[in-house]
Formats: C-alpha cells, structure tokens, sequence
C-alpha cells in the first residue's frame, strides 16, 4: 500500500478524525511559525535590541 | 518528329460538393473509406493510432525544382473516374464541431490514490491555514482590550522602607491616587491595636489592615467624597481631611465625620531582604 493510501486510511478517511487533526496540526504550525518568525527577528535585528546591549548599561546580579 | 512533351502540372482536385434539388448534398468523388482520423480523445492509454486517411510514407515524396521551390507528390489511389455509383443516402464522414481537440490523456491521473491523497492534501493544508488565521484573529482581536505594556509598567510602584524614618508618612502617587505610607512608632502601634474597634463605624482590627505592624499603607481617598486628607491631624493622632471634617485614627480608620468607611488598603508586598515596598 502506498503512503498516499496509507495517510488517507489513517487520517482522512474518517471527518472525527481528520478536523482534530487539522486543530492541533493548527495549533502546532501556529506555535512554530511564530518561533521561526522571532528567530528571524533576532537574527535580522542583531545587536539592535535591548536584550543584545543590555550588558553595556546593567552591570548588577 | 513528333517529340514526346512530358509535362507535369501539378492539380489540386477537390471533391466536388454540390446539391441536388432535393436538398440532399451530393459528393460524388470523396472516398467512403476514410474514417475519422483517429486521437480524438477516445484512445487514452493506447497512444495514436496511424491515421488512415494519409497515404503511406512511401508514396510520398517532396522534391525541389526551380520552378516550383519544394513540392510534394503524391502518388494516391486516385478514384476512378466514369463508373461511380451515387450513393443517394448521406454517408459522408460526419463533420466535427471541434475537429482539433487535443490529447488531454496526458493529464490524466495516473494514479487514483496519489491523487486522492494529494486532493485531501491540499485541503487539509487549507483547514490548518485557515483554523491558524482564525485562531490568531481572535487572540490578537482579545489582546487588544487588556492592559498595554506601559499601563501595566505604571501599575506597580516600588518604595524604599529605608528611606522613611519611624514617626514619618510619605505620600506617593500610585495609579493616579496618592498612597499614604506610615513608619509607625511603637506608641502609634500600641494605640492602634488597643482599641476597642469592635464598636467602630467600620470595625476593622489594626491587624487585618497591616502586614507589619510598623509600616501601615493605604490609599489617601476620604471614603466620603473623595479628598485627600491631611497627615497627623485631627482629634485622634492620624488622618484629617478638610473637605468635610472626618477623623482618621492611627490605623486609618474612621472615627468622627461623615466618612462612611475606613481609609483603604491597596494590595501591597513587603520584601524584606531589600527593604522595598512593592504596591499594585
């Protein structure tokens, strides 16, 4: 049986399971874009931010 | 000398259509062998079929003269001319609506599976895109209504215990009120907490209105209407307020006036090991 057959039987094929799946696959993607989006932010925005130049002006414990 | 004059001229001889009177088309030349030409779309999976109206490779051939520049004869089976039957019934090849249709048997699935699973695919990609957008709408749409950042930064106002000396109120403004901050001797604490405050107005013990008994902290609103009153003033050592004349003793609490409730107390932390006083 082939993959595309394989993912239809086990997810698709019944709609109880296919909407759950779309909402946590939601809720994982929404999770994940917004990591890779704030990754990108700090990489793009290095050295700019508060948090890089923070041990500039703050020396204390 | 009669010399043999080879002439070729080349003639293109189309049927001839006509129509009888009766209405009925009459061709009289057109070869009733030739079948449609096959790859109309009714052959998926087989390929072409070689047309059988063309002739054969081998009887055609194209050639160069100078007269002509490239040309092409061919060499067919040319009908006969004199005897022919008319052929009175309308036999003739049936003229298409759409005789260019191409070969769409290219496009076609070639797997039922990968395509179904390909089909649900895209659409449960399309679900997860939308119930994200959803998701986010509403959040951002709710985030909207709470507190921003520099409301919640002005919400919290930190003191320095250390900078009060005992018997001294400090007054400092903490969301737009101001907040009396009392190092209480232990005169004051003992005053505070003998009395009888059961029979009070607003009975309140001088222990649930203080976290530490030397620091007292409370808003500096007159329960009445509103006024600030005034430090160590009135008949019993504490708050006055000049609005309307309402006594406050030691604990803030009300005595004598038209105050109808005791001065109140904000939500406020101790931190010990620094000697702040966090409010809010």
């Amino acid at each position: 049986m082939s993959l595309a057959n394989t993912v239809y039987n086990a997810i698709v094929k019944r709609n109880s399971v296919f909407v759950p799946t779309i909402f946590v696959g939601a809720f994982a993607f929404s999770i994940g874009f917004d990591v890779g989006i704030t990754k990108f932010w700090d990489t793009w925005n290095k050295g700019k931010q508060w948090k890089d130049i923070r041990d500039k002006y703050v020396e204390q414990a | 000398m009669a010399a043999v004059q080879l002439a070729k001229k080349a003639v293109t001889v189309p049927p001839t259509v006509r129509t009888l009177a009766s209405g009925v088309p009459v061709a009289p030349l057109i070869d009733l062998k030739v079948r449609a030409p096959a790859g109309h779309g009714h052959e998926h999976g087989h390929g072409h079929a070689p047309r059988s109206d063309l002739p054969a490779r081998w009887a055609t051939k194209v050639s160069r003269s100078s007269s002509l520049g490239l040309y092409n004869k061919s060499y067919t089976a040319a009908p006969v001319t004199g005897v022919f039957q008319k052929s009175l019934m309308h036999t003739s090849a049936v003229a298409r609506d759409a005789p260019q249709v191409p070969d769409f048997s290219k496009y076609q699935a070639k797997d039922e599976s990968r395509n179904r699973g390909l089909a649900y695919f895209m659409i449960g990609s399309l679900g997860l895109l939308s119930a994200s957008v959803a998701k986010s709408t509403v959040t951002e749409f709710l985030a909207t209504m709470s507190a921003s950042a520099d409301v919640l930064a002005m919400a919290r106002v930190e003191v320095d215990l250390a900078a009060i000396p005992e018997g001294k109120n400090v007054i400092i403004k903490w969301r737009g009120k101001p907040v009396f901050i009392r190092h209480r001797t232990q005169d004051e604490i003992e005053e505070a907490r003998n009395t009888d405050w059961k029979s009070l107005r607003d009975p309140e013990s001088d222990e649930q209105r203080t976290k530490k008994p030397e620091w007292l902290v409370m808003l500096g609103v007159c329960t009445h209407l509103g006024c600030v009153p005034i430090g160590e003033a009135g008949d019993y050592g504490g708050w006055f307020c000049p609005c309307h004349g309402s006594h406050y003793d030691i604990s803030g609490r009300i005595r004598k006036g038209p105050a109808p409730l005791n001065l109140e107390v904000p939500q406020y932390d101790i931190n010990e090991a620094d000697g702040k006083l966090v409010i809010g």
